[in-house]
């Protein structure tokens, strides 16, 4: 059932057996999983079924430098679906070398191993639309498919790895059929969680407090709460939770807030093969579209003790006119129509002189006619397909690519988020996020480059030239990768290094859970959405056994 | 070896399944009843020629017959009729008869679905007329019903050849929230073996009995299946508003087209339509549970991987 928090009675509590913070990915997901259970779950979404402003401005937030991390409001979607309003679709599992405690990456490991949620990962993919659980081109095709880079033979690398993509499902629209209909759920929009109220000792929260931004206050009681609102937000509603604990709920060791990860990304370099290479998608049989990309493989990452790294090959930068591309000067041109979570790395943002632009136009009019095909393929193959194509492929006549590298960071206690002063419309403060980056998290990446180069010089495929005094302004040209919200309310077994528990329950409270990517311990090479959701899954399953058991025992008594 | 069994609706799908078990079981001769004089019909089968519909032509045939397997299908007005002369003109001779009936008495039911269900018979004219069939067969008193699901198999004109055309055309596929429905699926030979266990089984009058796979495959993974047997892969992803556009616009005019055909004789000319009780169906998550054909009549059903291989290489060959 599909409530409008507007129209309910200020004051009046309500109640359910499973309370979740937010509809996005992992809340949908994990309200899902009580379909036909007899558990009763309270999904409260903050914002309303499509995008609203005020709703929006609640994510209003601070930024320590604005060039290394983007508005708080961006990327973060408040609204019936969340964030899979607007993401790119990317559904990758984190890498088994991702769990393990890394002697050479400090504060890496995770109490739990990717064995864990291997049983969730399908279902995830199912829930996300990424088709079948299967990351290598083996495993997702049936019969054999052309080589990414064919001779390129590495003891290092890897090109057989996958990267797949959802629609990009919105998770509020595709399944909002099934919540509605539902008897166990009850979807409330329109309704902020604004405070965690905890019983006398402290060890189990009572209710929470809603607030719309029409004026209504009331309550909800429930035996277990789930935070699903997102990593930032998640984290920002625990430090703001300051009525037994000064520095938030979950803060007695300072690990709250802390560990902020997102990803180091940048488009580097020239890679100039002597053969055909194939950049493109590869069409499973469910439509789900897959790409390769070079990855490290795990002993070698070891063995040179860097972080995940893995790198795709990219067309020529976009914004210099040389690449003699008319789709390239096209998408420059076309700038102001692409939206601004895709668009700044997509043309950096960077203002040409006329004389440039001028080349990019004749660029358009010179390479008309791939221009053109290049337009219909956009026009049927993603903005009227329901499964878009991901991305934008230009296939090089010339053999030539730049490499798109997208990396890990490593835990670092000073990238961080806290409080400010200024609150939002509902008095919750306001975010201030510091985000960092590490000289590790640079030098995983110029390692990788530097083994790359040496690979395919090797292999006689071509040749790959790369500034190695750039790399650092590369990976942060435009600072943090947008949308990952990682760590900041991270899983471990020893309350004073970490937040949750293996079971994401936070520590020293009975019945409070964090979904999403904060309670990831490091970031790995992958984006985490599907991680994120195959650990809300296992999330659902341990806040079912919680509840049976403790409904065997109360027959027990009885 | 003397029981003869009446099959009408001999000529179609599910009847020409019925009759060919019967003729092999060694149990049964079966007499194969149908509306048109068929050509290439198998000369050893005893063949009979009447429209269902007329009672005294029943009422001739039933003379002799030891049990009835009713498989005519058509229009709803035909459904009811032929039942309701069937069941008159069974009376005198009193012989068992299998009415085969379908999942669609249950209407727009959700979740898990048994015998025990309520017949709703709200989902269509097509849905009303079963249920009616099917008080008219509780009335005889010697009958059995079986409520088959979507019933495909090499031949089957709905649930096989229309479904194999528009998963070619990808005028179907990944459907999203469309296709999350239950496919409850039923192979042919699987509703053929069940008329004769009914037919066997001399304690099941006044039973029913839902057919189709246990634990069904939704209407997607079911598409995506097929269309791999097919060879129809990559499936499409179709929106709601495409599919929206299919059963508004598109069905109507196709419909018309495909009654124009089959009345030329050009059956299997036009593309087929998807109206919007198809639609619904592929939305429909009813699940039929199906334990009591299970243990009463010893179902064991064909697996969906050899059933639609198995249609899919007579969709070959039909096609040429």
């Amino acid at each position: 059932m599909l409530i409008d928090a507007y129209d309910l009675p200020d004051g009046q509590p309500l109640a359910a057996d499973v309370c979740i913070v937010g509809a996005g990915a992992t809340g949908i997901a994990m309200a899902l999983q009580f379909l036909g259970s007899g558990i009763d779950v309270l999904l409260l979404e903050g914002g309303g079924l499509g995008r609203e402003t005020d709703s929006q401005a609640l994510y209003d937030g601070a930024v320590a430098d604005r060039r290394l991390h983007s508005p708080l409001d961006r990327y973060r979607e408040r609204r019936f679906g969340g964030s899979t309003t607007t993401w790119g679709g990317r559904s990758m599992p984190f890498d088994p070398i991702d769990f393990e405690a890394r002697d050479y990456i400090a504060d890496s490991g995770w109490p739990i191993g990717r064995d864990a949620l291997q049983p969730y990962f399908p279902l995830a993919n199912r829930i996300a639309e990424a088709g079948a659980f299967a990351y290598t081109i083996d495993a997702a095709f049936a019969t054999p498919r052309r080589p990414m880079i064919d001779g390129f033979d590495s003891q290092t690398f890897t090109t057989s790895t996958l990267e797949r993509f959802s629609c990009p499902t919105d998770f509020g629209r595709r399944y909002r059929h099934k919540l509605d209909t539902g008897r166990e759920i009850r979807v409330l929009v329109h309704a902020n969680v604004t405070g965690i109220v905890l019983s006398a000792g402290g060890q189990a929260v009572e209710e929470v407090t809603v607030k719309t931004l029409k004026g209504q206050t009331f309550s909800v009681r429930a035996r277990h709460f789930v935070l699903a609102n997102g990593g930032l937000e998640a984290t920002r509603l625990l430090l703001a939770s300051r009525d037994l604990m000064p520095g938030g709920l979950g803060s007695r060791h300072d690990v709250l807030g802390r560990f902020y990860m997102c990803h180091m990304a940048g488009t580097i370099g020239a890679i100039q093969f002597n053969r055909p290479v194939w950049n493109g998608y590869d069409i499973a049989d469910d439509g789900t579209y897959c790409r390769r990309r070079l990855a490290m493989r795990p002993e070698v990452q070891r063995r040179e003790r860097i972080a995940n790294v893995i790198a795709r090959l990219h067309h020529p930068r976009i914004t210099d006119p040389r690449h003699r591309n008319g789709i390239l000067s096209m998408l420059y041109l076309a700038k102001m129509f692409i939206p601004y979570e895709y668009g700044k790395r997509l043309h950096g943002g960077e203002v040409l002189d006329w004389a440039t632009r001028l080349a990019h136009v004749r660029n358009v009019v010179t390479d008309m006619p791939s221009t053109v095909a290049f337009m219909a393929h956009l026009l049927r193959d993603r903005r009227l397909a329901e499964r878009k194509f991901p991305s934008i492929i230009i296939r090089s006549k010339t053999h030539l690519h730049s490499l798109d590298v997208h990396a890990e960071q490593e835990p670092n206690r000073e990238s961080r988020v806290t409080l400010g002063q200024e609150t939002d419309a509902l008095g919750l403060p306001r975010l201030v996020v510091d985000w960092r980056y590490t000289p590790g998290d640079i030098g995983s990446v110029r390692r990788f480059l530097a083994l790359l180069a040496q690979d395919i010089e090797r292999s006689g495929v071509g040749r790959f030239d790369y500034d190695q005094d750039s790399v650092e302004s590369e990976m942060t040209r435009y600072g943090a990768y947008g949308g990952h919200h990682i760590g900041t309310a991270r899983m471990g077994s020893d309350p004073r290094t970490s937040v949750v528990d293996a079971n994401c329950r936070l520590h020293g409270v009975d019945n409070l859970f964090v979904a999403g990517p904060a309670v990831f311990p490091t970031s790995s090479q992958a984006n985490p959405t599907l991680t994120a959701i195959a650990l809300s899954l296992r999330l659902a399953d341990h806040v079912k056994d919680r509840l049976a058991s403790f409904a065997a025992g109360e027959r027990s008594v009885l | 070896m003397s029981r003869r069994i009446l099959v009408l609706g001999a000529d179609g799908f599910i009847g020409r399944r019925v009759v060919a078990q019967l003729a092999a079981s060694g149990w049964a001769i079966p007499v194969a009843a149908g509306r048109r004089r068929l050509k290439g019909s198998v000369p050893s089968i005893d063949r009979l020629c009447f429209d269902a519909t007329d009672e005294k032509a029943l009422r001739a045939a039933l003379v002799g017959v030891d049990g009835v397997v009713n498989c005519v299908g058509g229009s709803p007005a035909t459904i009811v009729s032929s039942a309701r002369c069937l069941f008159r003109a069974a009376i005198p001779t009193g012989p068992v008869v299998v009415q085969l009936s379908s999942m669609a008495v249950y209407g727009a039911a959700q979740g898990e679905v048994d015998e025990q269900a309520p017949l709703r018979g709200d989902c269509g004219a097509y849905g009303v007329a079963k249920v009616e069939a099917e008080r008219l067969a509780s009335d005889y008193h010697r009958a059995v019903i079986l409520r088959p699901g979507c019933v495909y198999g090499p031949r089957g004109a709905q649930w096989s050849e229309r479904l194999a055309r528009l998963l070619r055309t990808h005028r179907i596929g990944d459907l999203g929230a469309g296709g999350d429905g239950f496919a409850n699926m039923v192979h042919v030979e699987d509703v053929a073996a069940a008329a004769l266990a009914a037919l066997r089984r001399p304690d099941g009058y006044g039973q029913a009995y839902n057919l189709a796979l246990p634990n069904p495959p939704t209407w997607n993974d079911f598409f995506l299946q097929f269309a791999r047997a097919l060879g129809a892969v990559p499936i499409a992803r179709l929106s709601e508003r495409r599919l929206a556009l299919e059963t508004r616009l598109l069905a109507p005019p196709l419909k018309v087209a495909e009654i124009l055909a089959g009345r030329l004789g050009l059956g299997g000319f036009p593309p087929p339509a998807i109206p919007p009780s198809l639609a619904r169906l592929w939305r429909q998550e009813i699940r039929l549970l199906v334990g009591k054909a299970e243990n009463h009549l010893d179902m064991r059903w064909t697996s969906l991987d050899r059933g639609l291989a198995e249609t899919a290489r007579s969709l070959q060959t039909h096609a040429g």
